[in-house]
């Protein structure tokens, strides 16, 4: 599988060196949905130069990347483009390398319950065989690498794609079972942005699933592993943010960084859902509705680990994706991110129910964005409504596609146990409806 | 003979200018530039040349869509008297009326490419009328709809023209709601200012004429045109019957003045000295001889013999100080106590993933 990976990474690589030398690169590197206050390249050059000149980068409101990303990009401006090309290529390849993996611990689950006769007895179209996945690691690849979200993030050079092979590394490290370096490299991702705080949870189920340590509340083992791998966690983020600490002699970057991210005062238009509300808000209101605004990114934690915590690696699917969505300056590099896990799903697809309505959707707001931003900005016929409601659209459309695929992934479940053709009491076709 | 020529130059003034504004835009404010063409049309009736009037309304009544009868600015009902005639300048219009563009006129801080229609060539021996009209409130002109120019900074505006040298006397009329607080705070010698209301009250339209659909005139400059109507270039009516204009009983509002700051009497100021561009010439067949005064002119400033060369450019700014003025842009390096931990940190974290065993290779 080496041979084809390589040549998705070349064929790559090729359409962002394409790009980088086209006329789109500036066009690309200014859009909204691609450059967020947190990642903009123009923010770090900024933030490099105002060191050079002397002046702590954080003194202004202009820069918001931790001192890590100082220290990688103070001797590396001139090779951005080979940075951000590389970031992705070792996202991808962590990608593959954590699907692959996946895909054998499914297999052998499967073959486990199957021998324990867990599974109802016609239900042999629902069960995946080694054929079908022997594809899918380089299809997640390859989604990650030519899906046009991904393309237009790396070209804009935006620091979301740092972001994202820091969340790869974390998902490869989990999958691979070493505890030690999913805690470093989730803690890495929280100092980069706050959010993949809550990635520990699935990261914990599933290595407590890999160690067959039952999820019961009482049991000690349970609370001994959490313990450890909790202390793992919070020890290396404090020791990454100490660290930090002795790169400027200085605390600013936590009101920076941190303070920037949840208290949310750049109100550029982006694609999330935080822009508008706090544009028209009295001040007297915001620290609610900031408030509510974030904590709805941390609440499906939960009651989803609740749910889905027979499936951690789901689970961590769909909190990405919730980060995505819900996040205060989310980028179109987010999104892709969550997207590249699509083809693991592909087997739920008879399950979908809206997936035609939901990728149309999609599409059609990934293509309004630039017209309406047109309209806005530049002619002056249309005003921020416009704008707005296209984000709107497409934060819905990305919901409903995780809920379907939520929906879906449930349902497949309940049919594997209790088999496909469902009947009510008095032997007609049921209907499985989730309530 | 003398005193002949002592009353030639009894007022002090050689030349006339008005600044006529208008500052309201929008089809419902017709009355505020009836109000100004109004007085536009008086001061030219009474000898002032368009070369001498800076006129800025800031909206087309004549030629607005909405006008029932295009070309033309009652401000009579009845279409008794059209203000709007065949040789109408007006040197701001529109947008260009603006509160900046107003001060610059004023204080003559015009960029060099204005045409000189639109400047105020006035100098120290200029009576300048200042006639303003639109939406206001205590302390403020509301220009456009958009901006306001405060009492604080006309006052100011005017300071500078005296300090400039720009005017002899200036007539300040102004015809807004509460428009005597515009004038409260003026400092500048020889300003005499009018208003239509006191501070707290509002002005208020004349008549509505239900042919063209809007309020023609305000009260004020509605009753001010009637009186000067009856001006002509020789009278020699004085600023004393212009306070008496528009009692209350008339005009609902009080109109007020203020004349602390003017040095005449009012009584001895004619309407002709702001209002009209009145050439006294007094043909005399006798010759005056001036030789006194040019020699003792002649003594009071003899003539410096003070030779100075030319400085060279080379000389006043020093070359070899500019080029080494800026500091030498030093690039940024992190301090070595963090590379040191951050990479004792990745080795640990290597050695600790590949086992410990791999050291012993290191070592």
């Amino acid at each position: 599988m080496a041979a084809p990976l390589v040549m998705v990474v070349l064929a790559a690589v090729t359409v962002r060196a394409a790009l980088y030398r086209s006329s789109l690169a500036v066009f690309i590197s200014e859009r909204v949905e691609v450059a967020s206050p947190l990642n903009a390249w123009k923010r770090v050059v900024e933030g490099l130069a105002l060191l050079d000149l002397g002046v702590s980068p954080y003194s202004g409101a202009i820069f918001h990347e931790t001192p890590l990303i100082i220290y990688l990009f103070h001797f590396l401006t001139e090779y951005a483009e080979l940075v951000f090309m590389i970031t992705d290529v070792l996202t991808a390849v962590a990608l593959y390398l954590a699907i692959q993996d996946f895909n054998k611990v499914v297999f052998k689950k499967q073959k486990l319950l199957i021998e324990l006769d867990r599974y109802a007895p016609d239900v042999a179209e629902l069960i995946q065989t080694p054929m079908e996945m022997h594809y899918i690691p380089l299809k997640v690849a390859l989604f990650y690498l030519l899906n046009p979200y991904t393309v237009m993030s790396c070209v804009a050079k935006s620091t979301c794609a740092i972001n994202n092979s820091v969340i790869a590394f974390f998902i490869l490290a989990t999958i691979k079972g070493s505890a030690f370096l999913s805690a470093v490299f989730l803690a890495l991702a929280t100092y980069q942005s706050l959010y993949p705080l809550t990635l520990f949870a699935p990261a914990l189920l599933y290595l407590l699933q890999r160690q067959f340590i039952p999820i019961k509340l009482k049991s000690k083992s349970f609370w001994l592993y959490t313990m450890q791998y909790a202390s793992l966690y919070l020890c290396s983020l404090v020791v990454i943010i100490c660290l930090s600490f002795f790169l400027l002699n200085s605390w600013d970057f936590i009101p920076s960084v941190y303070g920037f991210i949840l208290s949310v005062p750049d109100l550029t238009p982006n694609i999330g859902l935080f822009w508008y509300f706090f544009a028209e808000m009295f001040e007297h209101f915001s620290l609610f509705f900031v408030c509510v605004f974030q904590i709805n990114v941390f609440f499906y934690t939960i009651p989803l680990a609740i749910k889905l915590k027979e499936h951690p690696v789901f689970f961590m699917f769909v909190q990405l994706a919730i980060i995505s969505i819900f996040k205060s300056y989310p980028t179109v590099g987010d999104i892709a991110l969550y997207m590249a896990f699509l083809p693991v799903w592909s087997h739920l697809y008879r399950f979908l129910r809206n997936i035609f309505i939901l990728s149309c959707v999609l599409i059609f707001c990934s293509f309004l964005f630039p017209v309406l931003w047109h309209l806005w900005i530049y002619a002056g016929s249309a005003n921020s409504n416009f704008y707005y409601a296209i984000t709107l659209t497409f934060n819905i459309g990305q919901i409903l596609l995780i809920s379907d695929y939520f929906y879906a992934f449930l349902r497949r479940e309940y049919y594997l146990t209790h088999g496909l053709h469902l009947t009510r009491q008095d032997g007609t076709e049921a209907m499985l409806v989730l309530k | 003979f003398q005193d002949q020529a002592e009353q030639f130059f009894r007022s002090g003034h050689t030349n006339n200018w008005a600044v006529l504004v208008c500052t309201s835009r929008f089809w419902f404010n017709y009355r505020h530039v009836a109000n100004t063409l109004s007085v536009y049309r008086s001061v030219k009736r009474l000898g002032i040349p368009d070369s001498h009037i800076v006129l800025m309304l800031a909206d087309d009544m004549a030629c607005n869509p909405r006008n029932p009868k295009p070309a033309t600015v009652f401000s009579h009902k009845n279409m008794e008297l059209n203000v709007y005639g065949d040789d109408v300048e007006v040197d701001y219009r529109s947008y260009e009326v603006t509160v900046e563009n107003f001060l610059r006129v004023l204080t003559g801080r015009i960029p060099p490419s204005t045409p000189r229609s639109k400047r105020l060539l006035s100098d120290d021996r200029s009576n300048i009328l200042i006639y303003m009209t639109g939406h206001g409130g205590n302390g403020f002109l509301k220009f456009q709809d958009s901006e306001e120019i405060t009492n604080v900074e006309l006052a100011d505006a005017f300071e500078q023209m005296w300090q400039k040298r720009r005017y002899n006397e200036l007539l300040f009329i102004i015809d807004t709601c509460q428009g005597a607080s515009m004038y409260e705070r003026f400092y500048s010698p020889n300003i005499m200012a009018l208003a239509s209301s006191q501070v707290g009250e509002d002005s208020l339209s004349h008549q509505p004429d239900l042919g063209i659909g809007v309020h023609l005139m305000d009260r004020y400059t509605f009753y001010v045109l009637e009186f000067l109507e009856e001006i002509h270039p020789a009278s020699q009516t004085n600023m004393n019957d212009l306070f008496q204009v528009c009692p209350k009983s008339l005009c609902v509002s009080t109109p007020g003045h203020r004349t602390d700051l003017f040095q005449r009497d009012p009584q001895n100021v004619l309407i002709t000295d702001f209002f009209g561009s009145v050439r006294k010439v007094e043909i005399t067949t006798e010759t005056l001889s001036l030789d006194r005064d040019v020699a003792a002119v002649e003594s009071k400033f003899p003539e410096e013999e003070v030779a100075t060369e030319p400085l060279k450019y080379a000389e006043q700014l020093p070359v070899a100080q500019i080029i080494h003025q800026k500091p030498k842009q030093k690039d940024w390096h992190p301090p070595g106590g963090f590379i040191l931990g951050l990479w004792a940190l990745i080795i640990m974290v290597f050695f600790k993933t590949y086992g410990i065993k791999h050291m012993k290779h290191v070592f």
